[in-house]
């Protein structure tokens, strides 16, 4: 390698202050060599750079007098590798490790991290009351060594790669060699290098740029931040993206039917997780129709609701002067708003606009005869329902989906809500998730994997991988129902 | 491709919406929902249609103002019965919604001139349902009969509506009707319709003002009693209570209901029907036609206030048997009074003479109502009674 000048180096990094420029001469065999050392600092462990490099370098070093050039042996740091080019000398100097020259001829990149990571926490959007409560962290080392703990074989395999032009992200796949699909793993391969963009600075970046569908609401990929859900996810034979810095982690490919289901379902007793399945789509239902179906009864299809309802609602509406969708429309919007303030909102505001928040919602707009009680209990029990989507990005697609219901509902009524439902389904069974009908088990039906779809039967039922998605190994287990040996 | 895929289903989207229906838009503040309607005979060709419309403010569970009434009355003339209808936007602010109607009221005058004119509309509209009941109004109009406040249930619609459905649980001898039964009644030649009767009873005036609610005993009400007997469409008469009791024995129409009864060794005590099968068949005799009419009856004892000892198989069998030959006595009764004086039958013989023998019925089709006038009727009662209540004796077998 040619000569190295340290003054190019500083005037690339732009004189940036937060990068440590040491320079030294050892004696050493006799010779004096310089020694150019630089790390960012923050991104390193200080302390480790004075204990292990430094002090081998200036203390120890000298003493020595054997004529090669034995530190690489006497350093005493894990990761040490020698590096030829100034771009990876770059990424490893903001990957946290120090660099050093010697006698500006040679790199040394040593792994020195200590930047001041998270600690890995209780998983703040999917919580469960029974089973692991730990969640992802920003560090995708940390990420992986979560995963790894869940599923100790040596078929657990790790591929990474850089994307992003500028932030050089490191992006990794992971997948159980055997059990995936090597299509899929073909598929998402290829599309993460097909990525061209200046940054990745979380997970949604990579969602974006290589999910099928783009203009469908719907999303084909699924994520989430419980490496017990990511383990499970493997064990079926999908792959998983994690991405530096984030603690969102992507799974593909993923059903439609999988943005249903909560990682508890599989803690719980079939039974009860079944029912409580059940319980989630008449929820779903609810979020996805309840208006729609409110307006489109009230005001096209009265002769459908029993006369005492009939008459109490329509009492209800005395003085109205809204029509009922413009009514609904101005309560979802209402909440719409409320939801969004309170997720932005700092923490310690919460208070004040909970309180504004049932006021205006609830008790006040019905005195002041802007809307009807009867569509504040509609619109709460939608809102309450949109939530038990264990899926956040799914739920959003509901609620999305609501708002053009609701305008189908008011101007065709229950007629114009089927007709919506019918375009929903046609489009959901045209999706496709990296290769795999979104819509299947269902649509193609394949009944033996129906058995974890709208309800879960006990573990040792389920003997089966997804025929689709895990071509290669689709038995799970043998089992026999459980009891006393007979 | 991408193109086909958004403008395929768009298209099929727009095109399915030309296909839409019978549909309009309203609010449920536009509307006026009726909930009976009453039809009398105005003069020569103009029918009265009087409508019960409910205030919902009023009837709803809170802000009710307790001054105005629960329902209100439009009243309209016309040469038909929906220009009477649509004439009466002229006075009501909103168009009158009769998709959840439970009454209708038609006046007995008019019924005795025929009602088949007044159902035509009712049965064409495409807002009705036919579920509602039908009712005459018995020496009165029906409008009258409209505009009764009634305790309980806030709008008198649903009083009636009520009250019918469960008199004819509870008590047997009215029978609710509804528009498809009636019309199918009218056109069928083997079974002549029955329509119950409703009276107006006590103060008309204090009745139709909110006075009639705030006293605990209403100036005037709204009672069912007795039974319209139509020929066709037209009223030809009234069946008495014991009449009805018996036209819904032989109708198999009784669910639960009472029936008074003279002791063995004097005094009274009522059996109470909970359960009744009636079945009736035709035979024939000689080319004649016959129908045995089959009552199965069970009941329990209800009542006693007489001697007698419950405790013992044999006197039980005996109340079995005054039950069953009280049973036969005013169904008989009903029988011989409808073949002699209204001549028509609505018991439906007809049609099981039709079932049992459709050539039979070919030739006296059209001549059917002289063949019954003349046709025996055999009945076989049987009762059980099954129940003597929560007791065996009464306590009144100890205090003499």
């Amino acid at each position: 390698m040619s000569q190295i000048d340290i003054a190019t180096i500083k005037e690339k990094l732009g004189y940036s202050n937060d990068i440590i420029f040491k320079e030294f001469q050892i004696d050493y065999g006799g010779n004096s060599r310089k020694v150019n050392l630089f790390y960012a600092d923050g991104l390193v462990n200080t302390d480790s750079v004075q204990d292990f490099i430094l002090e081998t370098l200036m203390v120890e070093f000298p003493k020595l007098n054997t004529n090669q050039h034995p530190f690489l042996d006497l350093l005493t740091a894990g990761e040490i590798e020698e590096v030829t080019s100034t771009d990876t000398m770059y990424y490893n100097l903001f990957s946290g490790h120090v660099i050093l020259i010697w006698d500006s001829n040679k790199i040394l990149s040593i792994a020195m991290n200590g930047i001041k990571d998270r600690a890995v926490s209780e998983a703040m959007t999917e919580t469960v009351s029974r089973g692991p409560k730990e969640s992802f962290t920003e560090s995708i080392r940390t990420n992986t060594a979560l995963v790894r703990r869940k599923i100790k074989n040596p078929d657990l395999w790790l591929e990474n790669m850089r994307i992003g032009k500028m932030t050089q992200t490191s992006v990794s796949i992971m997948y159980i060699k055997g059990i995936v699909s090597d299509k899929i793993l073909e598929e998402v391969r290829n599309r993460l290098s097909r990525i061209d963009i200046d940054g990745i600075l979380e997970s949604g970046y990579i969602e974006e740029l290589i999910q099928d569908s783009a203009y469908s609401p719907f999303p084909t990929m699924y994520n989430s931040e419980r490496p017990d859900v990511i383990a499970a996810e493997l064990l079926e034979g999908k792959v998983a993206i994690l991405v530096d810095g984030t603690p969102h982690v992507l799974v593909v490919p993923a059903l439609f039917i999988s943005f249903m289901h909560s990682a508890e379902d599989y803690y719980q007793r079939a039974d009860i997780s079944s029912l409580i399945r059940i319980l989630r789509f008449v929820g779903i239902f609810i979020a996805l129709l309840g208006p729609s179906l409110y307006i489109a009864i009230t005001t096209f299809h009265q002769e459908m609701l029993p006369t005492q309802l009939l008459i109490g609602l329509a009492a209800q509406r005395e003085g109205i002067p809204f029509p009922a969708f413009i009514e609904a429309l101005i309560m979802e919007i209402t909440f719409e708003i409320l939801r969004e303030a309170g997720v932005r909102m700092p923490r310690t505001m919460g208070q004040a606009i909970s309180i504004v928040g049932t006021l205006v919602i609830g008790q006040a707009a019905v005195d002041a005869g802007i809307v009807s009680a009867a569509m504040v209990i509609v619109v709460s029990i939608t809102a309450i329902s949109s939530f038990v989507v264990p899926a956040m990005n799914m739920s959003i697609s509901i609620r999305m989906i609501r708002f053009a219901l609701m305008g189908l509902a008011a101007s065709f009524g229950l007629y114009g809500i089927i007709l919506g439902i019918f375009a929903l389904v046609l489009h959901l069974c045209s999706l496709r998730t990296f290769g795999v009908p979104y819509m299947s088990p269902f649509g193609p039906f394949i009944a033996e994997d129906t058995k974890d779809t709208l309800f879960r039967l006990p573990h040792w039922a389920m003997r089966k991988r997804l025929r689709l998605i895990s071509q290669n190994n689709i038995t799970r287990g043998n089992n026999k129902p459980p009891g006393p040996k007979r | 491709m991408m193109m086909r895929r958004i403008l395929v289903p768009l298209l099929f989207v727009l095109i399915a919406m030309t296909l839409t229906g019978c549909w309009n838009r309203r609010e449920l503040n536009d509307l006026a929902i009726a909930v009976a309607i009453g039809i009398d005979k105005d003069g020569e060709n103009q029918y009265q249609v009087s409508v019960q419309v409910v205030d919902p403010g009023e009837v709803a569970a809170n802000n009710r103002t307790m001054t105005r009434t629960p329902v209100t009355f439009y009243q309209a003339r016309g040469r038909t019965i929906f220009e009477a209808i649509r004439k009466m936007t002229t006075v009501s602010p909103r168009p009158i919604y009769s998709a959840h109607l439970r009454m209708l009221v038609i006046g007995e005058e008019l019924a005795k001139e025929g009602i088949a004119d007044a159902l035509e509309y009712m049965s064409r509209y495409y807002e009705h349902r036919t579920d509602f009941y039908i009712t005459i109004a018995r020496e009165t109009t029906a409008a009258s009969t409209l505009k009764i406040l009634t305790h309980l249930e806030a709008i008198p619609a649903n009083q009636m509506y009520s009250s019918l459905l469960n008199s004819q649980k509870q008590w047997a001898p009215t029978a609710s009707i509804t528009l498809d039964q009636l019309i199918m009644d009218i056109v069928r030649k083997g079974k002549q319709p029955v329509v119950t009767g409703l009276r107006l009873r006590g103060d008309r005036e204090k009745g139709e003002s909110r006075e009639n609610v705030e006293k605990i005993a209403s100036p005037a009400y709204l009672q069912y009693s007795g039974m319209a007997v139509f020929n066709e469409d037209k009223l030809v008469g009234w069946l008495n209570e014991g009449e009805s009791r018996g036209y819904s024995f032989i109708h198999n129409d009784v669910h639960d209901t009472v029936g008074v009864l003279n002791c063995p060794e004097g005094g009274r005590m009522t059996i109470e029907v909970i359960r009744s099968k009636t079945t009736t068949k035709a035979r024939f005799v000689n080319g004649e036609p016959e129908i045995h009419i089959g009552i199965r009856t069970e009941g329990s004892i209800g009542e006693v206030l007489c001697k007698i000892d419950l405790t013992q198989k044999s006197s039980i069998y005996e109340l079995e048997h005054e039950s069953a030959e009280a049973i036969r006595g005013f169904v008989q009764k009903t029988i011989h009074q409808v073949q002699e004086k209204y001549k028509v039958d609505i018991f439906g013989f007809g049609d099981v003479v039709h079932r049992a023998n459709p050539s039979y019925w070919k030739s006296v089709e059209n001549d059917w109502d002289a063949v019954f006038q003349k046709m025996p009727v055999k009945l076989d009662v049987v009762v059980n009674i099954r129940q003597t209540g929560t007791v065996s004796n009464s306590f009144m077998q100890e205090m003499k």
